[in-house]
C-alpha cells in the first residue's frame, strides 16, 4: 500500500472515530431518565398525600375510600413499571455506548501514525476490545460469513 | 438502614440502580470506577453489599474486587458483579478475585432486588 493511500485511510479512520464519538454522546438520555425518576417520586408523594387526606377526613366516605385504594394500587403499579422501564433502558443505553466506545477505540488505533511500517490493526486486536459475548458472537458470525 | 455500594462508569446506570435500591429501602453509596470504590471503603464506609460493573476506567471491576478483599472491613462483604460480560472466563476471573455473585445485563429490577435482599434483607 502506498504511503499516500495509507495516510488517507488513517485520516478516514480518525474522522470516523470522531463521528462515532459524536453519535455516542448523543445517546445520552439523562434528561428522559430524570423525568422518569421525577415522575415516580411525584407518584410516591401523591400516594402518600391521598392516604393523609383520607386520614384527616372527619366522615370518610366508603366510595372515596374505595377509589383512593384503587388509585394507590394503580399508582404503585405505574411506579413499578416506570422503574422497570428506566432500569432496562439504562442498561440498553449503557450497552450501546460500550459498543460505540469499542468502535471509537478501534478506529483511533487504526488511525494512529505510530504503528510500525506494514503493521495493521487485525480482527483479533479488535476482538480484545469487546465487553460482551454478544459482540464476540457477532464477530465470529461476520468472520465466518466473510471467510466462508 | 443497610448500605449498598454501587460502582459503574455509566452515570445513568448508577442513577437507575440507586433509584431501585433506595425504593426498596436501602441507603446507596456510589462510585464511577473501582478506584472511587476503594476510596469509599478506605474512608470507612461499610456497605452490606457491593454491586460492581467490570469494565470501568482507572480501576476495573476485577481490580476493585482484588483490592477490596485486602481491606479488612470488606474482606467478607458480598460483591455482586453486574456486567454485560457473560463469558465463563471472565466469570472465573471474577470468582478467583473474590466476587460472590454475578448478574448479566440486561437484568430485571426484580432479579437484582432478589439477589440483594437474599444477601441483605431490609428489616
Amino acid at each position: 500500500m502506498s504511503a499516500t493511500v495509507e495516510a488517507n485511510e488513517k485520516l478516514v479512520c480518525a474522522i470516523l472515530a470522531e463521528q462515532v464519538a459524536h453519535l455516542r454522546d448523543r445517546m445520552d438520555a439523562s434528561a428522559a431518565f430524570d423525568l422518569l425518576w421525577r415522575t415516580t417520586a411525584l407518584l410516591s408523594w401523591l400516594s402518600g398525600l391521598l392516604t393523609d387526606i383520607n386520614r384527616q377526613a372527619v366522615q370518610p366516605s366508603p366510595v372515596l375510600e374505595r377509589e383512593r385504594a384503587e388509585a394507590i394500587t394503580e399508582i404503585g403499579e405505574i411506579r413499578r413499571q416506570l422503574d422497570h422501564l428506566a432500569f432496562v433502558e439504562a442498561q440498553r443505553q449503557d450497552f450501546a455506548r460500550q459498543i460505540a466506545d469499542c468502535v471509537i477505540v478501534a478506529l483511533e488505533r487504526m488511525s494512529e501514525a505510530k504503528m510500525p511500517e506494514g503493521a495493521h490493526f487485525s480482527s483479533s486486536d479488535l476482538a480484545k476490545l469487546y465487553v460482551s459475548d454478544d459482540q464476540r458472537q457477532l464477530h465470529e458470525e461476520v468472520l465466518k460469513r466473510l471467510q466462508g | 438502614m443497610p448500605t449498598i455500594l454501587v460502582l459503574d462508569d455509566s452515570a445513568t446506570m448508577v442513577m437507575s440502580l440507586s433509584h431501585i435500591l433506595k425504593g426498596a429501602g436501602y441507603e446507596v453509596e456510589t462510585g464511577m470506577n473501582g478506584r472511587e470504590g476503594i476510596t469509599k471503603l478506605s474512608e470507612g464506609i461499610k456497605p452490606s453489599v457491593i454491586l460492581t460493573d467490570l469494565n470501568m476506567p482507572e480501576l476495573d471491576g476485577i481490580g476493585f474486587i482484588k483490592e477490596a478483599r485486602k481491606i479488612a472491613s470488606a474482606r467478607y462483604t458480598p460483591i455482586i458483579v453486574l456486567t454485560t460480560e457473560s463469558g465463563g472466563r471472565k466469570r472465573d476471573e471474577a470468582r478467583a478475585a473474590g466476587a460472590s455473585g454475578w448478574l448479566t445485563k440486561p437484568a430485571e429490577p426484580n432479579q437484582l432486588l432478589s439477589v440483594v435482599k437474599q444477601l441483605c434483607p431490609v428489616k
